[in-house]
This record gives C-alpha cells, structure tokens and sequence, in this order.
C-alpha cells in the first residue's frame, strides 16, 4: 500500500523524534523536523530530511510553539503533524490548529484529546460503561467555597485516608497531594489547586483513595475513523518513582489470561465509549484482591510503546501515521489485537534518564563522555544521545530507552541483565545503577511489583558508596601502577618540587627515573 | 590520619584518593594507598634538614608495570589483597581477594584530567562504577601530607604531642641509628630498614626527642610494629 502521507513534520525532539522519523523513512514518507538552539546539531535533526529552528532552548519558546510549528509545517509542504509524547502531544488546542491549517494531526481528535484530558470528565465515562474508578469524587472539589467545607470532609470521610488531591488536568503527578489525615486536606486543596492552574491553567481538582499496594498497568489502544477500538496489549509499568515509571513491561506479569481479558476488555470499552481514534493508552490500578481500577486515558503515543511492539510485532507509530490518514486498522493491528490476550513472548523497557539515583532521581544533566549502547540478540535501543553531547537541562532528561524481547520473562530478565552490563556511559549520572540493580533484584524476579517498589527495595546511597569506595581504589591502584605520585613530583609545578627536580642530575640513574616518570605523566595527561 | 603522622615516612608512591561531589567539594574520607613492598633506591639523597630534608629522591620507574607487581597494597595503613587489571586505556577490572573467591569489579577510568588552583599537582578522573559517575582527586600522599604538615605547623607549633613511628614496610632492622634521649630535627636518618635486598631509611617526621626506642639490629618486623616514639 502506498504511504499514507508525502511529508510528515514532527514536532517533538530526543529520542521519540528519531523513533517518528524511523517510522515515515521506512514506509518512503519525508520528515521534517523542529529544533530549538540547543538542538542545532542534534541527532534528529540530522535524520530529518528538513530542519526547521523554531526559537531559543525554552520550550515555551520553541517545541511549544504550536503557532510557529504549525508554519514549519505549511512551509515545508508537510501534511500531517505527529506529536510525540510531551509538549503539544495533549493540547487539543494545537490539534484543533493543526486541523485548521488544512494539516493532519497524528492522534485522536481534540474532541476527544479534550474529553479525556479532563480526568474526571474521563472517570465519569469509564462510570457511565461499568467500569470501575478508583473510588473518589466524580464533580470538581468546590475549593474556593469555604461554605462547602463541611461537604468536602464528609467526602473524604466517605473515601477514607490516606487519599490523593488530583489536578483533573493534570499527569505525571504534577498538582498531585498525598493526605493522612483531615487536618491536612484543607492545605493540600488549596496548595493542589495553585499548583494545577499554574502547571495546567486549569485549577480544578478531585480527590481519590490512594490504592496501594497497587500495580500500575495500562493498555495500548487504537482506533479507527469507523469508531472500531482494539486493544494490543498490555504493560505493567509498576516501578515508578514520584509516579514517573522507571521500568515498563508486556505483558504484565502473574495475570491470568481471563484476568488480562477482563482488563482489556475494560479498556476497550472505555475508549469506544470516549469516541477514541488513533492512538491511546488507558491507565489502570490493579489492587491486591486483583480488582482493577480505572485511572485515567492517555490520548497519545507512549514512552513505552516499545515493549507492545516487541510483543505484538506491530509497528505502532506506522499505525498512527496510517490511521490518521483515515484508513481503517489494519490487518496486522487486527491479528496483533486478536492475539493480545495471549501473549506469546516478553518485553521490558528500562529508561535510562539523565538522573542521580541515590539523591531520590534528582535531575543530572551534563555531557556524555562515553556512550556504549548493548546489541546483540533480543535488544533494542531507542535513543538520540551521542558521545561528547550536552543533554540539556531544559528538556526531559531521558536519554535512552533499553528495551530487551525474549520467550518469557525469565529469559527477558536475563537478556536485560546481559544489556545492561554491556551498557557504558560516562560523563554523567544516569538511573543505570538502579536498572542493574532490578535486573538482579530476586522480588522483581519473582514479579512482586508495586507502585511502592522503589521506596521499598532501592538503597541509592549505600550501592553508591560501595561504588565510590571501588572508584577509589581503581584510581588509586592505577596511580601507584603508573607511578603518578613520582611523577607528579618530577613534573609537578609546585615551587618545592621544582627545587627536587633541578637536584636530579639528568645522566645519572636517577635522571633516567625522571625522563620515564616525566615521560609517564605526559603519556597519561597527553595536551 | 596520613602516614607521616604514624610512621614518619610517607611512601613517595603513596597515593590519597578523594571521592569529589558534584559541586567540586570532597564527599566522604579520602583513601591512602601504598604499596606494602618497598623498592628502595641505592642511597641517592638530599643533605639538609629544610623544607626537603630527608625526601628520599623518586623510586625507580615504573615502566608501565602490571599492577600487582607489588602485591598487597596498603590501604590505609591496613594490606589489602587487591589488584586493577587494565584492559585498555578505559577499561579495567578491581580485583578484591580476601576469605573466599576473588571479587572482580568491572570499571571504566576516563582520562586524567590536571587540575589547577588550591589542588595543583593533583589530577583528577572520572571512575564509572556499576553505573555510578564517580569523580575522584588523586594526588601524590607525600605532597598532601607535607601541605597538611605545614599547615598544622603553623597551627600548632606550642603543642605537640608524642609522635609513634610504626612501620609501613616488613622487614629487617639493620641499623638503628639514635637512642633514647637523643635529640633529631626533621629528616634525620633514625633507623635503616632492608626489604627484599634494598635497604630504607627511615627518617624523623619533625623536630623532637627520641622517648624510647621499641627495635633493635637485626629483628623482624611486620608493617604496623612500633618502631620508636618522638616526643
């Protein structure tokens, strides 16, 4: 079949920007890609087959510029538009501009991207069709009506504590507080509420019960224009820290397969009933008596994406770009939906984010010094680092996405474990250390996973002492073994030193010391 | 503690490794390592007992000997059975023995980097560890430990304690040159130590008395052993 567009502009950057020029190369469609200054000389940028600056490193400046993106588009002769993940990926305003330019947008309709963006809008749909919500408010919490107050305690009564205030348009656990107790709702709203309208413009909250412990699992949708809705599969992305996921599997380990039937079953119907196009993933909590809740849709393509191609074998992205095109599913998402209640091999993914792992995954940016990504049977690596790059602080500081395919899960693991310790990166601090730490974690093996794993089972600071205490002795092993001391003495710049070095005379065996220690010490600081 | 407090001689290959955080500052203690077998020069020396008084002149060269060669190392005053097999320029692999199978430890050294500033003379690298980004600071013991000796100099020269001198090599007393009472300054020749046919000095860390001498001609002794007391 001939491709479903001529050009597509993709207006995101990293390595979901090269993962959307892979898919239009590989099906003969051109892609243009955005950057911002810091992304002059950037991997996607020299993929793309046309570049276009939209503005300075400030995202508000740059990748969120719907308006500028969308001249890009209409100057570059694109014709559809694929998000990606993040920026404008969720904004049914930029959708609905796209559209208005006489472009495509790769992914459900505003409409709809509006619909479910509004988590309680969305939580009152997965109601309306049977589905169960985590239990909480269905209405917005009335924050600015102290008169109401009396209301609000009696709710949170009702849902018991410790419970979540959540921003309706909120994600990524942004607007997100955690309460024990009633006198500690009031701030929790009101700091909620701030926050939300800042983040989202938009400071309307809810409040729900916190499940725990709880797996986090999601299902991988997709639609087409004659409203027909399959699911592909599903993940379990229950390693997370300040509910970001670390690690993302498929399938989601210990269901039955009549358990991941119910569960897509329920996605699916959520979807058909929000009029889901494209592509989509609906969220869930899986409680220990194995009861799932409905958490929220994400109406966009996934970080994770990944795992589901690896184990259903269908291009995701192609199928966004085909579906947006307004052709029907295709026969392969069909078979690939057919199969997914039987899974018949395993993916995981680890995200290896430019973070400090033991100081509670707080932001590292910096420059790679040496990058080595594993190969080999089984691996596949989604990334747009190179050796010697700045990863920018500006951005999301994923830098890549390790994704093993193996029979089942024990194979899967091991595969991970025989990746990551092929993996070389220095020059900046990266979530590696916690990765090889899971790949080796007997409680992961064993599929005991949590939404509460990573407080659980991860010692940041005491694997990163071992570590130090490794480097130490490298280093100063390589010291002795090379003489740096000596050598630091016989060419080192300090003035006592100097006066040492003269007293050494050249043609004696000492002064052989010196030429090889000076010799040394020039072989090992070459400048 | 830096070995010059304790023994009175600092190993010129005497390494002190510090672990530097993000924001450039030493995070945790720093790591002297040296090695426990001695390779001692046939006698070159500088006269006088100023500021390089008693510096034993570089030891032979190392000529990109395998590490190991020494055996043990001293870290921290305390052998240790640990040995760095180097691959290539980045890769190596820390071998730990001690009790059962031998831990080997994969690391990646990234190139040295000089430094200049308050640290000059010192270099220091990166070490990639299981996934750990570690920036560490090398620098050679003797200079740190003379940089440290001035400074307490200036700050304490009223009070000054006793000083043990312990032994940081095994060996065979040969000659002891000073007895209780005597009074020695900085650098001067105390006791001639032979290890594997090569014969240290060692010499006195500063200014003091001799309160009592714990050795005598002709005995063994272990690294650790108290060889004398300076007060």
């Amino acid at each position: 079949m001939s491709a479903p567009f001529r050009r597509v502009l993709v207006a995101n950057r990293g390595e979901i920007a090269v993962r959307i020029i892979r898919a239009c190369h590989e099906d003969g469609m051109e892609a243009v890609a955005i950057y911002s200054d810091a992304d002059a000389s950037a991997r996607h940028v020299r993929m793309a087959d046309v570049a276009v600056r939209v503005g300075p490193a400030s995202p508000t400046e740059s990748y969120l510029r719907g308006d500028l993106i969308i001249a890009a588009a209409l100057d570059t002769g694109a014709e559809a538009v694929h998000p990606g993940y993040g920026f404008l990926a969720e904004r049914a305003s930029f959708a609905r501009a796209v559209e208005d330019a006489g472009l495509v947008f790769v992914g459900p309709p505003p409409a709809v991207i509006d619909a479910l963006g509004d988590k309680l809008n969305a939580r009152r749909t997965a109601r309306e069709v049977g589905v169960a919500v985590v239990p909480g408010t269905l209405e917005p919490v009335p924050v600015d009506r102290p008169d109401d107050v009396a209301w609000i305690l009696a709710e949170a009564e009702t849902i018991g504590y410790p419970l979540l205030v959540k921003a309706a348009a909120g994600g990524g656990g942004r607007g997100m507080r955690r309460v024990t107790s009633a006198a500690d709702l009031p701030a929790a709203l009101v700091g909620g509420s701030r926050e939300a309208a800042s983040a989202f413009g938009g400071g309307s909250i809810y409040l729900e019960r916190e499940v725990v412990p709880a797996r986090h699992i999601e299902v991988q949708l997709l639609g087409d224009d004659a409203g027909r809705v399959v699911a592909i599969g599903e993940r379990d992305c229950s390693i997370q820290r300040r509910h970001q996921k670390l690690v993302e599997e498929a399938p989601a380990p210990g269901l039955t397969d009549a358990a991941r039937r119910e569960l897509l079953d329920l996605a699916v119907r959520v979807a058909t009933a929000a009029g889901l196009r494209n592509a989509a993933t609906a969220e869930f909590l899986r409680a220990l008596d194995g009861s799932f809740y409905f958490l929220e849709v994400n109406t966009r393509l996934q970080v994770e994406h990944g795992v589901t191609e690896l184990v259903s074998g269908l291009d995701i992205v192609r199928e966004q770009l085909s579906l947006a095109a307004g052709r029907p599913l295709t026969p392969e998402a069909l078979e690939a939906a057919a199969r997914a209640a039987e899974p018949a091999s395993h993916a995981i993914e680890v995200r290896i984010t430019a973070e400090d792992p033991a100081r509670d995954f707080s932001p590292a940016p910096g420059r790679v010094r040496r990058w080595v990504m594993p190969a080999g049977p089984g691996v596949r690596v989604d990334s747009a680092v190179e050796p010697g790059e700045r990863i920018p602080p500006e951005y999301d500081n994923l830098v890549a996405k390790i994704m093993v395919h193996a029979a089942d899960r024990e194979a899967a693991i091991g595969r991970l474990r025989r990746a990551l310790d092929e993996t070389e990166i220095a020059g900046i601090q990266t979530t590696l250390p916690f990765h090889r730490f899971v790949a080796r974690d007997p409680s992961f093996a064993a599929g005991e996973l949590s939404t509460g794993w990573v407080g659980e089972r991860w010692d940041g600071l005491s694997a990163q002492a071992e570590a130090t205490r490794v480097a130490q002795l490298a280093a100063g092993l390589d010291a002795l073994d090379t003489g740096l001391a000596i050598a630091a003495e016989i060419v080192g710049p300090g003035p006592r030193l100097a006066v040492q070095a003269s007293t050494i005379p050249s043609d004696s065996s000492d002064g052989r010391w010196a030429s090889a220690g000076r010799q040394a010490a020039t072989d090992r600081r070459p400048r | 503690m830096t070995a010059d407090q304790t023994t009175g001689i600092v190993d010129p290959r005497a390494v002190r490794v510090v672990a530097i955080d993000h924001g450039g500052l030493p995070s945790g203690g720093p790591i002297v390592l040296e090695p426990a077998a001695v390779l001692v020069a046939p006698a070159p020396r500088i006269a006088g007992t100023g500021a390089l008084g008693g510096i034993a002149v570089p030891y032979p060269p190392l000529e990109s000997a395998p590490s190991g060669t020494y055996g043990p190392v001293l870290v921290d005053g305390g052998p240790l059975d640990i040995q760095l097999e180097r691959h290539d320029e980045i890769h190596a692999v820390l071998v730990e023995r001690g009790g059962g199978d031998a831990v080997r430890t994969p690391v990646l050294t990234l190139p040295l980097e000089r430094i200049t500033g308050p640290s000059l003379g010192a270099v220091r690298r990166e070490v990639v560890v299981d996934g750990w980004s570690i920036e560490v600071e090398v620098e050679s013991e003797r200079r740190a430990s003379l940089r440290e000796r001035a400074r307490r100099g200036r700050e304490e020269t009223a009070h000054r304690g006793s000083t043990e001198v312990r032994a940081i090599i095994p060996g065979q007393v040969i000659t002891v040159s000073v007895v209780p009472g005597d009074a020695v300054v900085a650098g001067q020749q105390l006791l001639v130590v032979e290890a594997m046919k090569m014969q240290n000095e060692l010499r006195a860390p500063r200014d003091g008395e001799v309160s009592s001498v714990a050795v005598g001609t002709g005995q063994t002794i272990e690294v650790g052993d108290l060889l004398l007391v300076l007060q």
